[in-house]
């Protein structure tokens, strides 16, 4: 069997030692995989995430990296940190978080030349990466002269000229124009056709049904409710209902008023 | 689109940077990563203390006026008391009413001791040397070979410690982590909307309160975005210099004051909308119980015989 890339094993994380985020999580991405990680707001979704990407440390629990374990100790250790940054990208939910640097062109480059990468070849690779999100005539923008859509677009990049294996995309459409929503969407696809493991975390059904990837449920009580393939888990009305991704309510049709489960992406039948 | 993706994108070439080896030396982590984490973790567990305010413990019981009433008194106290000992009575004082109120109280007087480090004892510490105030030395550090007279400054032949100085830093850095732990008991022991309510019915302008409610409101709020900052740029940084680094906190002071600029504006906008008019308009409280005047009366008595001591 092949060894998962990313291995989270009985991960439980609490913010300042009381409120519950994560309880119990385990999970394994295999390599090339596409997954989302669905569930309410308030789930744990980001901050399984951000254990993921060794951002947080877990309170108990394990997580592995090609095998290896992601611990304090060992995210310490240059090469290894290295190692492990140049392996996993996380794309942040809220972009102006992510964009630091004074131009977008900087934005580009700081990833890979963190990395050790000359500057030539980073600046190769930026410029690749504009040419593929078509923000050319952004570069030498300062981030917060960017639309939401603008920043979103620079966030990924900023990302994908580290080449990581494995992309961690925190809600990716969220509160985006359908035309940039679109744009990410066939980008995570093409992504994950040139070899990314890709994790989606999203509420977003629309976009779990167009990726098609192996889905997590996350339940309201911070716990993994089922894992299986995306159809499996959108047919599953009850479960989605039980973890408050679809709800019943009253509407009219006509004059015909009546209830009944609703999604604002997929289920409205009658 | 495939055709677009870079060429650079379809290799795996990840290998190549560092190494997967998890054993071996490690670099001790950074100050300033240190610094932001617990930057981050102190605010919000410094202003989060519902979890202490929702115990059944004695200053939880209590009228939160009583409670205010009490804290600007024994603030007074604090601040008119010249002597150590009374100061280590009120501490004393306040140390039983915060075990009574079942506090947590190795937490508790960690962040007191710790703001009291900086705040009182670090910020006096230069007062106790005979160049700042006069006083017998107890402690000669530095002999020079004479007395050097600058402008209206004067420089003793012998530098040293003063007895007069150390006491001075003494009593004030106890008066410091006297009127933090008063005020750490009572923020711990109260619900924040208690105080507000209890701050309008002691005829507080309604500007100040309006401030004091949107300063905590928006300090999660700063916290969570400098946390965010901090964990975002982790998520890139595997070296950085120390100039990097300076530039870095710069750029987002920039852009954390764009932010705050921009939300101040649009908080006020939707107070706006929804008929603020300049008037801070909360809720009743209760009507005090014959335990919060007998509990007001006996911290009363409690503060008189602290004056006359």
């Amino acid at each position: 069997m092949e060894e998962p890339i990313l291995n989270v094993e009985r991960v439980s994380y609490r913010y300042h030692d009381t409120i519950p985020a994560l309880l119990n999580v385990s999970l394994s991405l295999k390599q090339g995989e596409k997954f989302a990680l669905i569930g309410t707001n308030g789930s744990g979704k980001s901050t399984l995430l951000r254990v993921m990407s060794g951002l947080l440390l877990p309170d108990s629990g394990r997580i592995f990296f090609k095998g290896r374990e992601v611990t304090e100790r060992s995210l310490r250790q240059r090469g290894f940190l290295k190692f492990f940054r140049a392996g996993v990208g996380y794309i942040f939910q809220d972009p102006d978080v992510q964009l630091f640097s004074p131009t977008v062109l900087d934005e580009l480059v700081f990833g890979p030349m963190q990395l050790g990468i000359p500057h030539v070849e980073a600046l190769e690779r930026a410029q690749a990466v504009i040419k593929m999100l078509h923000i050319e005539a952004l570069t030498k923008r300062p981030p917060y002269m960017l639309s939401e859509g603008e920043k979103k677009k620079v966030a990924v990049g900023s990302v994908l000229t580290m080449n990581p294996e494995v992309l961690l995309l925190d809600e990716p459409t969220g509160g985006l124009d359908p035309r940039t929503q679109c744009f990410l969407t066939e980008l995570i696809f093409e992504l994950n056709e040139a070899g990314k493991t890709i994790l989606v975390s999203t509420h977003d059904l629309t976009l779990v049904d167009e990726l098609q990837p192996t889905v997590g449920v996350l339940s309201e009580e911070h716990t993994i409710e089922r894992v299986g393939a995306a159809d499996a888990i959108l047919g599953d009305e009850d479960l989605l209902l039980r973890v408050n991704l679809i709800h019943e309510h009253m509407h009219y049709h006509g004059v015909l008023a009546h209830a009944h489960r609703h999604s604002h992406y997929l289920y409205h039948r009658h | 689109m495939r055709s677009q993706i870079p060429e650079f994108l379809l290799k795996r070439s990840n290998d190549s940077y560092g190494s997967p080896c998890t054993k071996g030396r490690t670099r001790g982590s950074r100050f300033f990563d240190r610094s932001l984490d617990h930057f981050a973790a102190f605010i919000k567990s410094t202003c989060i203390h519902w979890d202490g305010a929702q115990r059944q413990g004695l200053m939880q019981q209590l009228d939160p006026r009583v409670k205010l009433m009490f804290l600007f008194v024994f603030m007074a106290i604090i601040s008119a008391k010249k002597t150590v000992m009374p100061e280590a009575a009120i501490g004393l004082f306040i140390l039983i009413l915060a075990g009574l109120s079942r506090l947590n109280l190795a937490a508790f007087y960690s962040k007191v001791l710790f703001l009291g480090f900086f705040f009182g004892f670090l910020v006096v510490l230069p007062s106790c040397l005979n160049l700042v105030s006069g006083g017998s030395v107890a402690w000669p550090l530095i002999h020079l070979s004479r007395q050097y007279e600058i402008w209206i400054y004067r420089i003793p032949q012998t530098i040293g410690i003063t007895r007069q100085g150390l006491e001075g830093v003494l009593l004030i850095t106890v008066r410091v982590i006297n009127s933090l732990s008063l005020s750490f008991l009572i923020i711990h022991t109260t619900p924040f909307s208690e105080i507000i309510k209890a701050l309008k019915a002691l005829r507080v302008p309604d500007l100040f309160l309006m401030i004091i409610t949107l300063s905590y409101k928006y300090i999660f709020v700063f916290a969570e975005t400098v946390e965010d900052f901090h964990l975002a740029r982790k998520s890139k940084v595997v070296e950085a210099d120390a100039s990097e680094t300076r530039d870095w906190i710069a750029q987002r002071l920039a852009f954390l004051f764009r932010k705050t600029r921009a939300h101040c504006e649009k908080i006020y906008e939707a107070m706006l909308a929804r008929g603020f008019s300049g008037d801070m308009v909360f809720g009743e409280l209760h009507n005090m119980k014959s335990a919060d005047i007998v509990a007001g009366a006996f911290m009363l008595v409690a503060g008189m015989c602290l004056i006359l001591t």
